[in-house]
């Protein structure tokens, strides 16, 4: 069983994809727990990807076959996490902002989170406010994760977190702001609860802020 | 205005991309969609209007006064000629809204002609400010460098493809690289000096991945510039730290970092491969959200640690729309003047409780009061122009005003900044109020408000 897993996890690191698959595979007909699956093998092996690309060892493209790998796992562990009532770590609700087609940090963010059992409604790209709003209020989601790369479009955020308020969802939700020219100040002052430089450390943020 | 030397500047610039020893080290603002924030124009409309974005580059010129200075700051015109369609801004460069090969894999074979998309615009303009300024600056026409061009033909498969399809990605950066080539003989055919190699998406690939992909097109295209006689640059984006050595091993002339990458380990390795290095004003926390005093301090903290050869000041890459006019002055001030700048910066720390300054009695003025703040106007082009919109006005009211010059090389015009609260520089204030903070009044705009003010 410790082999199996160890292959899950050396797959997912190295992304391959079919390994993974296979991998998965076999420990469930083999009868181990979908829980184990994720934890020891997937979410274990999500967190040391998200330690390389902090270290400056893994960059984009190694961390998207790596996200690739642990989707496809997932993809078939999914429906028997659900049978066995495995709860994800939280909702969020992510995109980048209106106005801001730069996708590539938030789907990282997103498969960062995934890969740590976050549950991920992703939005896109040019996300309106009030499509975050509804996303919120349809999902109930516990954390919003808006991204952007462009300085004209950060003010949305700002915009987003205001219509929150006014929807009256403001409280009942975590809000996390990144993207290169984003910085702590700015997050600060435009009253979102976190950011975090890289997909790595959206994790880290993440949990801290629902206290996972 | 000795010092500032505008008439030398190209040949500043050139001898430090050449390696030369000079005695100064160059200032080189990019103003890409800022520029049209001097003249009241959209960055939409100096993209595609050639009338306006060449006078707002000629502002720039004037304002800024550049060593060097590019032409056009839009990594999206060769893929919009490409294909790509683009989602419009009016604060800041078009984005990539399609991709045409994110679906199908065949490598395009049009190469851009002088009249596809946005060159006729781009090239008379680079024509054109070739004639009028190009004897005093040094032109940099930017080229989308072949990674971040592929990107957007292909999408973000485009990181999965060098695991995936690593033939169909080297056939990509193959095409992308000629469609380089291509672009840079306009642009040197239309007067260029420095070819500029943009290529933000280096910053998201390992050395590895680098060497496996990249060196051999961004050689190529730096190889075939040097055939040119032409002086390149490799700008690169975001925290490409790692890929410093590999980058320099394509044997650009300089490359350009911004502040996601230390410039003092950086210079390290650019020093060992005879490259020059140019950066790294922080865009958004200096330059966007920054006060005069932090640009400043930022450009004089750079040149204490830095060697000064082989070195170009500039900004981390292309400045957002909205970066305060006075910023950029304070930094051309801080290149130009570091040892005047190094004293106001002092003088900021330690006049406060030093020195009691008495302001007028602005709410009984015989007559108007026109104060013009300035960093000095003998050596700072914004503020000379500034002072001398203040004078033309008194002299059309035949001296009906009075107009005073507040230079903050003294230490009792920063007390007197400081008490009224005054952050940029060079401004004007009209009985005490605050009226045109670095953008320079036209003589009947200033009459204007000096009217307003008298009328109550």
């Amino acid at each position: 069983m410790e082999a199996l897993l160890q292959a899950i996890y050396d797959g997912i690191i190295d992304g391959n994809k079919d390994q993974v698959t296979a991998k998965v595979q076999e420990a469930l007909d083999n009868g181990l727990p979908p829980e184990t699956i994720l934890n020891q093998g997937m979410v274990a092996a999500m967190a040391e990807v998200g330690r390389l690309f902090e270290e400056g060892e893994y960059f984009v493209p190694e961390m998207l076959v790596a996200a690739r790998a642990m989707q496809a796992g997932l993809a078939l562990l999914k429906p028997k996490l659900v049978q066995a009532d495995v709860k994800a770590a939280g909702k969020v609700v992510a995109g980048t902002v209106k106005g801001d087609l730069h996708d590539i940090g938030k789907n990282l963010v997103c498969m960062m989170l995934e890969g740590a059992s976050f549950e991920i409604i992703d939005l896109g790209s040019d996300v309106s406010p009030e499509r975050f709003v509804e996303a919120v209020q349809a999902y109930q989601a516990d954390i919003v994760a808006m991204s952007a790369l462009l300085t004209t479009t950060m003010p949305n955020m700002k915009v987003t977190i205001d219509a929150l308020k006014a929807a009256g969802l403001r409280d009942k939700v975590k809000v996390m702001v990144g993207g290169a020219p984003v910085t702590p100040e700015f997050a600060r002052e435009i009253g979102a609860d976190g950011t975090a430089p890289d997909a790595s450390q959206a994790v880290t943020l993440a949990k801290s802020l629902i206290g996972a | 205005m000795a010092k500032l030397s505008p008439l030398d500047g190209r040949q500043l610039l050139l001898a430090v991309l050449r390696h030369e020893k000079t005695d100064q080290v160059p200032w080189v603002p990019f103003a890409g969609v800022h520029a049209g924030k001097l003249k009241g124009y959209s960055g939409r409309e100096i993209l595609t209007d050639g009338g306006k974005l060449f006078e707002a580059l000629i502002m720039v010129n004037e304002v800024y006064q550049p060593d060097g200075q590019p032409v056009v700051f839009d990594l999206q015109v060769e893929a919009e000629i490409l294909g790509c369609q683009l989602l419009w801004s009016e604060t800041a460069p078009p984005s990539v809204a399609s991709h045409p090969l994110a679906q199908d894999m065949t490598i395009p074979t049009h190469l851009p002609q002088p009249d596809d998309g946005r060159l006729p615009i781009i090239l008379d303009v680079m024509r054109r400010m070739k004639q009028v300024v190009g004897e005093k600056t040094a032109l940099f026409g930017l080229v989308t460098g072949p990674f971040t061009l592929a990107s957007h033909l292909r999408g973000t498969d485009i990181f999965i493809d060098s695991v995936d399809h690593p033939d169909f990605l080297t056939d990509l950066l193959s095409y992308t690289t000629q469609v380089a080539f291509r672009i840079a003989d306009y642009y040197l055919e239309a007067g260029m000096d420095v070819i500029a190699v943009v290529d933000p998406l280096v910053s998201q690939i390992s050395p590895r991945h680098f060497k496996r992909f990249m060196s051999e097109p961004f050689s190529a295209i730096f190889d075939y510039l040097r055939t040119k006689d032409a002086l390149s640059s490799f700008f690169v984006c975001g925290d490409a730290t790692k890929n410093i050595e590999v980058m320099c091993q394509t044997s650009p002339d300089s490359i350009f970092i911004d502040e996601n990458i230390d410039m003092v380990a950086a210079k390290q390795i650019t020093d060992r491969y005879n490259i020059t290095l140019g950066g790294n004003i922080p865009l958004t926390t200096r330059m966007l959200l920054g006060t005069q005093q932090d640009n400043m301090a930022y450009v004089i903290d750079l040149l204490d640690k830095l060697d000064h050869h082989n070195l170009v000041i500039a900004p981390g890459c292309d400045m957002p729309y909205d970066v305060p006019v006075e910023n950029v002055i304070g930094v051309m001030r801080a290149v130009r003047e570091p040892e005047q700048t190094r004293k106001i910066l002092e003088n900021y720390q330690s006049v406060e409780s030093a020195i009691e300054v008495t302001l007028p009695n602005y709410t009984n003025l015989k007559r108007p009061l026109v104060e013009v703040f300035t960093i000095d106007s003998d050596t700072c082009a914004a503020c000379s122009y500034m002072y001398s919109a203040a004078k033309r006005a008194a002299q059309e009211l035949n001296g009906a005003i009075d107009v005073i010059e507040y230079k903050i090389t003294q230490p009792e015009n920063v007390a007197r900044v400081k008490k009224l609260g005054i952050t940029h520089l060079p401004c004007i204030l009209i009985n005490g109020e605050l009226k045109f903070s670095s953008i320079i009044p036209s003589t009947r705009e200033l009459l204007e408000e000096i009217d307003k003010v008298e009328r109550g």
